[in-house]
């Protein structure tokens, strides 16, 4: 790749796979992070001997995507994976702590993409350390999002967290510490994954487990994708306008305020969701996360 | 310069319309909640101090003074903190809050004038959420903390 191009212009060659030379047949500009992603379905030749080329990218029914991470430069969209079924974010009860805002990231995310989403709860056997989990899990259940409560240490709610996810294409979504290698290890023994144990020192952040992308076949149906620890899930191609959409609980009163589709839900009078939260029907820490990440947008 | 000493966060009061800073080296406060000119607030917290969890968003009216008892046991006599009390005009909500060092100590003194005649409604929810409001027989603890031991406390008309 030229270094004078931004190196965020992949230019890649699509050469005959049988010739002995990689001869440059087409050269094309491409502005994504990556145009191939995992989950894609694509035409290849096959060249023999377990080598080939990719010829075409089959256009995907689902994709959840983000900005490319790439601070000072123009943001790419980057397909985390593709014709996935089913989201589903991992949260700990414990070491470390859930982030209920970053789990309101990943639902809008989901929402975006026209996704369901699975919540799942890992180190059930540390539920003594966090006392008001069972009200922090009850806001997502009212909302109608299914939450799922596993231990990897016991095997509880494993079983059914399987039943959960046959015959789907899922996507594991989460900061790293929080069990999703260890989850696939007592979903599937003999994954073979490498776990490190959450390194105390970091204060409970967590190392990066996970470093790349995986798809894993699962026995008993489906597949499943590991994602690594993200710490960056920004939200792509989402409006400010389109934002409160996004949180199925807001959805019903958008244009029911006094000022209709022009309301921000902030500081206007007579903004219906304000009402709502005051009411009691929407969770004030949900609202909390839509405008927080309004700000963003 | 100390974080403490940067000033962001300022904001304009809803209001009288002030530009109001959040330095700490002015206010003396790490969370400035209230306006140092008007003393007026914004209905923003709702479980704790500092949440910012409330969807109501009103303005908060300062209505009156009461008193945190000091954690200092040595002291020669309890007294605490002069702390001000703010009433959402929306739904109500009473809320307590840490003056400011540049609280202008004249609004100060105007509000705890005006707590004097207060409804039996308003003195009633302040006692159910365990509001004792400073009265008149408190003026030399209020001007005391304002303005010093030794100032002149005027003779209430």
């Amino acid at each position: 790749m030229p270094s004078s191009l931004n190196h965020k212009q992949l230019i890649y060659p699509t050469a005959d796979p049988t010739s002995l030379r990689h001869v440059v047949r087409e050269v094309r500009e491409i502005e994504h992070v990556d145009p191939i992603a995992i989950g894609d379905r694509v035409r290849y030749v096959d060249a023999g001997a377990g080598r080939g080329m990719i010829t075409e990218v089959l256009p995907r029914h689902s994709k959840l995507s983000r900005p490319a991470p790439v601070p000072g430069q123009r943001v790419f969209e980057q397909v985390i994976v593709s014709n996935v079924d089913l989201v589903v974010p991992v949260f700990s009860l414990a070491d470390p702590t859930p982030k209920w805002g970053l789990l309101d990231r990943y639902l809008v995310t989901a929402e975006a993409s026209r996704l369901p989403a699975l919540i799942v709860i890992t180190k059930l056997d540390l539920a003594g350390k966090n006392r008001s989990f069972e009200a922090d899990i009850e806001i997502y259940r009212r909302i109608g999002y299914p939450v799922q409560l596993v231990s990897s240490v016991t095997g509880d709610g494993i079983e059914q967290l399987k039943q959960s996810l046959q015959g789907r294409m899922s996507v594991l979504v989460g900061k790293s510490g929080v069990g999703k290698t260890s989850l696939l290890n007592a979903i599937q023994p003999g994954l073979g994954l490498r776990v490190k144990a959450v390194s105390q020192g970091e204060q409970g952040k967590g190392r990066h487990t996970t470093s790349h992308l995986e798809m894993f076949e699962l026995d008993f149906g489906g597949t499943l994708v590991d994602t690594p620890g993200m710490r960056e899930f920004g939200l792509w191609e989402i409006t400010s306008e389109d934002l409160a959409f996004l949180f199925p609980e807001m959805a019903d009163h958008v244009g029911q305020c006094k000022f209709g589709m022009s309301c921000r839900h902030d500081q206007e009078p007579g903004c219906a969701i304000r009402k709502a939260v005051m009411a009691g029907d929407i969770s004030p820490h949900r609202y909390k996360s839509y405008m927080n990440l309004k700000e963003e947008l | 310069m100390s974080y403490r000493s940067a000033s962001f966060g300022d904001f304009r009061c809803a209001h009288c319309q002030a530009i109001v800073s959040c330095a700490h080296l002015l206010s003396g406060v790490n969370n400035r909640n209230h306006c140092p000119y008007c003393l007026w607030s914004c209905h923003l917290d709702l479980y704790v101090a500092g949440d910012r969890l409330s969807a109501c968003k009103a303005s908060m009216k300062p209505i009156g003074l009461t008193m945190k008892k000091g954690r200092n046991k040595y002291q020669r006599e309890a007294r605490g903190e002069l702390m001000l009390i703010h009433e959402c005009v929306e739904c109500k909500t009473l809320s307590i809050n840490r003056m400011a060092a540049d609280d202008d100590s004249e609004t100060v003194i105007t509000v705890f004038h005006e707590s004097f005649t207060w409804s039996q409604g308003l003195q009633a929810l302040c006692m159910q959420h365990g509001i004792v409001p400073l009265n008149a027989d408190d003026r030399e603890i209020v001007y005391s903390q304002l303005y010093g031991r030794h100032v002149e406390i005027p003779v209430l008309k």
